[in-house]
């Protein structure tokens, strides 16, 4: 249904401007660069702008226009929509702010006139007041800041829902400098229309879409629960995170009960967010994080985690880090002891944590995984692999990406400065998540737990 | 009357909140295990419902005007004979009639003293953007001070009911401590239920206080039951 909005085969883009620096220029030119469709920019005063032809109106387009793309003042925009209407145009991104988010009279009865002729034409619409897509695929792009400010991911399995703006265009840059791959993104501003459900319907059944990042501040009225029944059926085909913005209780609520007064916004949400099987990451740092994990990881089935080390205190931080999130670091069983004994020198420990001590090299963890990751009673290995010990030459890390046949989580634990960074671009380029600290790596693993078992309780009653 | 009758009857007189007896019953209907108890409209009729309920039984005023019961000399616990419940009637009577001579009076509830168990809160509203949900807490602190509360959105299957109670951080003392036996989480899930279908089945329902519900370790009782109706509506 939002099909056109993604994929169209040509779009109208009304306000577009020779002038530079102006929203219209911007959008007209990310066109040009990347799609792949017919353009057709509409503005009364040109006949052409950077070459192409342009239209007084957009009912004076020759040929079928699937997607509209508005960047206009909010009083012409009503207008304009009548003129969408006739055309036969039934999707429409509206960039232009002054509506009701304003506050205004005016604004809103802007809001509602939009909202009238959108519904009695059956157009769909995305904002207004919004950056609206950027699609990796087929180069829809109405994400108004230049190259220059902000840049373009690469291609990737990552589609972000965001209801801030401003934090989609940072993100995305923030995904460009750090080469993490980028499906589609939404900023949908005032959704007047095209929601959160529709949107994750959409990147539910796209196949382009691994993962789901969401920043939410809030949902519309009586969409809740659509939103958890949704919500919950995308989440059994691939993990959707969520940051949800706004965690402080609603104010100057007039209780007129005890649960009332309990009920606040972010508790409801919290519940919300469990029912529906979503990942909650808490900060900007675990929303990637947890990403990488979730991208690159099979789910557990069990909460055994085993920890193998080349540094003690690493090693104790880990376990302190993994048990606060909940897991079960056990006791190394006795014939895993006796086995490790048998292999290692006599200064190691064979007590998860497993702790190979400094004088290790590639080849003891190399020996120490093969041994454990097989085994019916670890669910999880984490890899402390701190560089600075001359016996890490880098074969462990081409072992470590083998290993993920085995079928379980392998997260490294590496801090260091160009050597770590180097041996962590090459894990991660292959799949293997990498973690400067113990917390941020159990925080991670806690989360594939979590949905992990969320699919598992799941499996059986959703058929 | 069935709960539909209740309700409709509550806004027909413009009242906001259903009245003690009549929110115990409609609670009771949907499934939840009341501690026992009726309306007496006279103070003989009192002691014939004590003897009936069995002893002992607390009698409190029955009035849309009070909210307030015990500060107007509306309560009386621990009654133990028919004739000390005819007694305890007329004093109730007599306090209200002097401490708050205006009020209207509907009658006088006797109910069963529940013994001494753990208390929890639960509770439900209907939220703007989530439609019906139900909260769970433990009693008194718990909830009062250190606002240990889980909360689900409606409809809930027995599982959701028992990972809300499991959620809580005091969920430890369900299980029984100091050589108390676990409760009956599963009456308790049927309480919590008991809370949701009330708010999906009545849209006129703005929110609904079971406290305290007790809970023991073969059963649970709603032993005081708050339902507030929608403002918009009742006029």
């Amino acid at each position: 249904m939002l099909n056109k909005f993604f994929e169209p085969r040509s779009v109208a883009i009304i306000g577009a401007t020779p002038k530079p620096g102006k929203v219209g220029r911007v959008i007209l030119e990310n066109f040009m660069k990347r799609f792949k469709g017919r353009i057709y920019p509409v503005n009364p005063k040109y006949d052409e702008i950077l070459g192409l032809k342009c239209y007084k109106n957009v009912k004076e387009i020759p040929g079928e226009v699937d997607l509209a793309v508005i960047a206009i003042p909010a009083p012409r925009v009503p207008g304009v929509m009548k003129d969408i209407a006739e055309k036969g145009i039934r999707a429409v991104i509206i960039i232009s702010g002054g509506f009701r988010e304003t506050g205004t009279e005016e604004g809103a009865r802007l809001e509602e006139e939009i909202k009238k002729i959108a519904f009695e034409n059956g157009i769909r619409i995305l904002g207004p007041n919004c950056l609206g897509i950027f699609d990796n695929w087929s180069g829809v792009d109405t994400f108004f800041l230049p190259d220059e400010k902000m840049k373009r991911p690469p291609r990737g399995p990552i589609s972000f829902i965001s209801q801030s703006g401003a934090f989609a265009s940072a993100l995305l840059d923030w995904m460009a400098h750090h080469k993490i791959g980028l499906s589609r993104s939404i900023s949908y501003g005032n959704k007047i229309d095209v929601d959160d459900i529709d949107l994750l319907e959409y990147l539910g059944k796209d196949d382009k879409t691994g993962l789901i990042i969401m920043y939410l501040e809030g949902l519309k009225p009586g969409r809740g629960r659509l939103f958890i029944d949704i919500a919950r059926k995308v989440s059994m085909e691939k993990p959707i995170i969520i940051y949800k913005a706004g965690k402080t209780s609603r104010g100057g609520l007039a209780a007129a009960s005890h649960t009332a007064a309990l009920a606040g916004n972010y508790q409801l949400y919290k519940a919300a967010i469990k029912q529906a099987g979503l990942i909650e990451a808490l900060s900007f740092d675990e929303i990637m994080d947890l990403a990488k994990t979730l991208l690159t990881q099979p789910l557990m089935k069990g909460d055994r985690v085993y920890i193998v080390t080349d540094a003690g205190g690493v090693g104790v931080m880990s376990t302190d880090a993994l048990t606060m999130q909940g897991f079960n670091v056990p006791r190394t069983p006795g014939d895993l002891r006796d086995k490790l004994r048998e292999m290692l020198p006599p200064h190691c420990i064979v007590e998860n944590p497993i702790d190979l001590t400094g004088d290790a090299d590639d080849d003891r963890y190399i020996k120490v995984l093969e041994t454990l990751l097989p085994r019916n009673d670890v669910d999880a290995v984490i890899v402390v692999a701190l560089p600075q010990i001359p016996g890490l030459k880098g074969k462990l890390f081409d072992y470590l990406i083998h290993a993920k046949k085995y079928g379980k989580p392998i997260l490294v634990i590496m801090i260091g400065s160009e050597e770590a960074e180097k041996f962590k671009e090459y894990l991660e380029d292959n799949g293997i998540p990498v973690f400067e600290s113990p917390e941020r790596a159990a925080v991670a693993l806690r989360a594939l737990y979590e949905y992990s078992m969320f699919k598992e309780k799941y499996r059986g009653s959703e058929g | 009357m069935n709960p539909r009758e209740i309700i409709e009857k509550a806004l027909r007189e413009g009242r906001r909140k259903l009245l003690e007896h009549e929110a115990l019953y409609v609670v009771k209907h949907y499934g939840a295990e009341i501690a026992e108890a009726d309306i007496a409209y006279t103070p003989e009729e009192a002691g014939e419902i004590a003897e009936k309920i069995g002893f002992p039984v607390v009698l409190k005023i029955v009035s849309p005007d009070i909210s307030h019961k015990s500060d107007v000399g509306g309560v009386i616990v621990g009654v133990k004979t028919k004739e000390e419940a005819v007694e305890a009637a007329k004093k109730i009577l007599g306090n209200v009639s002097k401490r708050a001579p205006n009020a209207r009076i509907t009658g006088i509830l006797v109910q069963k003293m529940a013994p001494k168990g753990l208390e929890v809160i639960i509770g439900g509203l209907r939220d703007n953007i989530f439609g019906p949900v139900v909260m769970f807490g433990l009693g008194g602190i718990f909830v009062e001070v250190l606002r240990d509360v889980s909360f689900r959105v409606a409809p809930i299957t027995l599982n959701d009911a028992l990972e809300m109670m499991n959620e809580i951080k005091s969920a430890k003392l369900l299980e029984g401590y100091r050589g108390q036996p676990p409760v009956d989480k599963e009456a308790l899930a049927k309480t919590i239920i008991a809370v949701a279908k009330l708010l999906e089945e009545n849209p006129e329902i703005d929110s609904i206080d079971l406290n305290p519900v007790i809970a023991y370790p073969d059963k649970a009782l709603v032993v005081d039951a708050r339902i507030i109706l929608r403002q918009s509506k009742s006029k």
